[in-house]
């Protein structure tokens, strides 16, 4: 029997000679950009891969997800995912965006596909996976960047989907009740030095579909007529913003939107407006407590103008707690592939300030979500391109397969002491019934 | 019998022999500036006047008001001639009171001065035996709206009902027994001339208004308070955000004040308050502004999850004038200064309790020159006296004569064609209804 560590230079030596392709594939989809719950060609080309490989699979999970599924040669046991988000961001100005539907990979999740694939394929090297026990399931999932939230809520309307983040209706559909943890890992541009970093949290939020309702009138002529609905939607950004004084560092509120709609000609007085607002804060509490502010104050721009406002509350998603056994691993791991310098531990109390899906799978399972290095510029902007793909796809697909390593090999004792330690937060069905329970319309009319 | 014009060359002959005396009544209260419901030394001076014209007055209605009365040689209607006493609060005035502020930056000093004008000329040129009828002489308190904090608490002791000196006056029954009614005002623009006739002028309300949020350290602890100051600059805002829908035609102002900001720089602001008018050219359009001012100022407090106390105000009537009145003023006006220096302007935005009484009855309300300067500002001097006090008077005078001439020929025609918009009875109920006081509180 080998042992772990020779298992681990097998299954890097793998990737290592597999490098070109999956870094290949990320270019792939780098060329190919999705938004989410859209990515039809990208999860063929994932499908594609599995087919490849030889690995079973399910496809049109969540409309796009794709889930494959092996065994160890060395017997039952615990089961781990690797996760690959699938969607792109909307980024017109971006160097990589498709030129018709704006769409452009400038969070990095391209090379996530490439890195799940790569671990894929060390782990499937014949010594390696017959001597793990368990299950491994690489998985793609959709959706991630909570965006075109009104194309998403018609997607809801026509029943295709209930969450509007992929992990979510992943959750809600069973696709992790036969999962007992899972990992996947980010890229990052803000590491300076370091190549890996772990740990930390994320923001939980709550998004807003929000819809102003004034009167149309002839702008010149008969103004007195009309109800301005962008009057009472600046208004309320104005009563948003002046109860910023409010917010506590410690709850790290982030409180945006964009409007969607801003009147329909120049010479109407705008009878509707509409915005997608996002309010994020450290815990659920905080989140429910600075939603209820931001309501306040959209009543308030309706009240102001006499418009009326329907503001759709959609769950969003929860704050990230990674696994701290899981983390130890990665952490070991990267500080062996990388060296321990190279390697950034951020505390638990540390929020980045964004929002992720994972959180929600955190709540439930045990799961880790570090960053790798080999992006630069600023997340989600045009600027934010990957620079190192050795450091963005090859090493974090060594630094997975490796943690799964340590997780399966043995008889699997490692994921069975992740296991043991985990107390989830949430079980299945009462995060389901909690994100439903964030589901509400609010309609309110501030006509006198 | 001598004729209507030798009337008013006896009585223009008065007022020139007394035309220093006149002037110096004016400066004198121009140096004792006192705001309304305050006059009282320029109340006292009024009323040593009509003592040493052995005119009959009471005096001390509505705090400081002096009406005196005199009688023609036969029976007939009643015309009031009024005179405004009250200063404004301009400190930076030239002949603002050192202590309080207050200055005359509205002219009203020259009103009492024509009002003395008037009934020196009509009460001792020997006009009077020819005329039917009696004559008031009113110097009426407290025209211009302010000290509003004050005024309330006036109405809170009792000592008042409505915020204004004319409105008061109309409730105590002092015009019960005027059939019509004229004044004077100064005026600095330059378009209305020497003399101008005007038309109507806007309507007000006046509020009281408290935004009242919760005190916190604004350091240490931001997110335990509520920021009433918040509140109130986003009501601001939301009453601009209405302004679009004001029409031209109702010439609405809205031009609040805040009177307390906060208290410490270093606490959350927890008690603000502001003062607003809202103006417009009909009840009407007052009352739809006001609905938007209403809904604007909730829309602040619900804002931030403040609380918001609204006081609502009667103030002031728009101002309707009767056109046979104006257009006897207007003959005697081009008599007195020339067609080419009489002036027509058609409405105003600003307010005068005038319009309070131009509900019950005919009056007219025009403007005389002699003024520099921007109305209400630092600025605002009388330049030409003999114009200002002098004319002014001589065009009162000579109105009254035509109106109460000739059998009060004239006056009986303008009563018995006028249909008053409200009675008393109407008057003071509308008023009433248009008090009050409302907390709305956000959830």
């Amino acid at each position: 029997m080998l042992s772990t560590d020779r298992l681990k230079e097998l299954a890097c030596a793998a990737i290592d000679e597999k490098a070109a392709e999956i870094i290949d594939v990320a270019k792939d989809i780098l060329a190919h950009p999705e938004p989410g719950y859209s990515e039809t060609r990208t999860a063929q080309v994932v499908a594609n891969k599995f087919t490849d490989l030889g690995i079973k699979y399910k496809q049109g999970l969540a409309l796009t997800g794709v889930k494959g599924r092996f065994s160890g040669g060395a017997g039952p046991g615990p089961k781990v995912a690797i996760l690959g988000e699938l969607d792109s961001l909307l980024v017109s100005d971006h160097p990589h965006a498709d030129s018709e539907t704006t769409a452009a990979h400038a969070c990095g999740h391209h090379c996530q596909i490439g890195m799940m694939l790569g671990a894929t394929m060390g782990l499937m090297s014949p010594q390696v996976l017959e001597q793990l026990h368990g299950e491994i399931i690489p998985f793609a999932v959709p959706a991630e960047e909570f965006i075109e939230v009104e194309r998403r809520l018609q997607l809801r309307a026509d029943g295709k989907v209930e969450f509007l983040g992929g992990k979510q209706e992943l959750i809600r559909l069973g696709e992790f009740d036969d999962v007992d943890m899972a990992v996947m890992c980010h890229t990052a541009s803000d590491m300076g030095e370091r190549k890996f970093a772990m740990g930390g949290t994320s923001n939980g939020h709550v998004v807003k579909y929000v819809q102003f309702l004034g009167r149309g009138a002839h702008a010149g002529s008969a103004p007195h007529r009309g109800i301005n609905a962008l009057n009472a939607a600046t208004f309320a950004l104005q009563a948003i913003n002046a109860n910023r004084e409010l917010y506590k560092e410690e709850d790290t509120v982030r409180i945006h939107g964009i409007m969607t709609k801003g009147g329909e000609a120049v010479s109407a007085v705008p009878s509707e407006v509409k915005l997608e607002w996002r309010v994020r804060s450290s815990t659920p509490e905080a989140v429910a407590r600075n939603s209820a502010i931001v309501d306040r104050c959209f009543k308030a721009g309706a009240m102001a103008v006499g418009a009326s406002v329907k503001i759709t509350n959609i769950p969003g998603y929860l704050p990230m707690r990674h696994d701290n056994t899981l983390q130890e691993l990665f952490r070991k791991n990267s500080s062996a592939l990388l060296g321990e310098s190279s390697i950034l531990v951020m505390s638990p109390g540390r929020n980045r300030g964004g929002s992720t899906d994972m959180g929600d799978l955190s709540h439930v399972i045990p799961v880790c979500h570090p960053y790798t290095s080999g992006a630069v510029g600023a997340g989600h902007s045009k600027d934010y391109v990957i620079t190192d793909y050795q450091n963005a796809v090859v090493n974090p697909a060594k630094i997975m397969a490796m943690t799964v390593i340590d997780l399966l090999a043995d008889g699997g004792v490692k994921a069975k002491e992740v296991l043991d330690r985990h107390r989830p937060i949430m079980k299945k069905d009462a995060y389901v019934k909690f994100q439903r329970e964030q589901a509400e319309i609010v309609e309110y009319s501030g006509g006198a | 019998m001598p004729s209507k014009e030798d009337l008013k060359r006896l009585a223009f002959q008065a007022i020139d022999d007394r035309a220093d005396e006149i002037v110096g009544l004016a400066q004198t209260i121009l140096k004792n500036p006192e705001p309304g419901f305050r006059e009282t030394k320029t109340s006292k001076l009024v009323a040593s006047k009509f003592a040493e014209l052995s005119i009959p007055f009471k005096a001390g209605m509505a705090m400081t008001a002096v009406r005196g009365e005199i009688t023609g040689g036969t029976a007939g209607p009643t015309l009031a001639i009024l005179g405004e006493m009250d200063s404004l609060i301009v400190s930076e005035h030239p002949h603002a009171d050192a202590e309080t502020g207050a200055a005359h930056a509205c002219g009203h000093h020259c009103q009492i001065a024509m009002l003395y004008g008037a009934a020196l000329a009509l009460s001792q040129s020997g006009v009077l035996q020819e005329l039917s009828g009696r004559l008031i002489f009113m110097a009426v308190p407290a025209e211009e709206y302010i000290e509003i904090e004050y005024r309330d608490s006036l109405r809170r002791e009792g000592k008042i009902e409505f915020l204004g000196g004319k409105p008061e006056l109309i409730k105590l029954g002092e015009f019960d027994d005027v059939n019509l009614a004229m004044m004077l005002h100064t005026t600095s623009t330059p378009a209305e001339k020497q003399l101008c006739l005007s038309g109507t002028n806007n309507g007000t309300l006046a509020k009281k208004i408290q935004f009242i949020g919760l005190g916190a350290h604004a350091g240490g602890t931001p997110h335990l308070g509520i920021n009433a100051l918040n509140a109130a600059t986003l009501a601001l805002t939301a009453i601009h955000f209405n302004r679009e829908t004001f029409q031209d035609s109702d010439t609405i102002r809205v031009h609040p004040i805040i009177t307390k900001g906060g208290e410490a720089v270093s606490a959350v602001p927890a008690d603000v308050r502001m003062e607003t008018f809202v103006r417009g050219r009909t009840i009407e359009a007052i009352m739809d502004a006001n609905m938007k001012v209403d809904r604007a100022l909730k829309a602040g407090a619900m804002a931030v999850g403040a609380k918001v106390t609204i006081q609502t105000i009667p103030g002031y009537m728009p101002l309707s004038q009767n056109q046979e009145m104006a257009d006897i003023f207007e003959a005697n006006s081009v008599d007195l200064v020339g067609k080419e220096n009489v002036g027509h302007v058609s409405h105003r935005t600003g307010s005068t309790d005038m319009g309070d009484v131009s509900q019950l009855m005919p009056v007219i309300h025009p403007y005389v020159g002699g003024a520099s300067g921007i109305g209400h500002g630092a600025d605002y001097v009388i330049e030409d006296y003999k114009l200002a006090v002098i004319t002014a008077a001589k065009a009162l005078t000579a109105t009254a004569v035509d109106l109460l001439g000739d059998g009060a020929a004239k006056a009986g025609t303008i009563i018995g064609g006028h249909r008053p918009e409200m009675t008393k009875d109407e008057y003071l109920k509308f008023m009433r209804r248009m008090a009050s006081e409302e907390t709305f509180e956000s959830e």
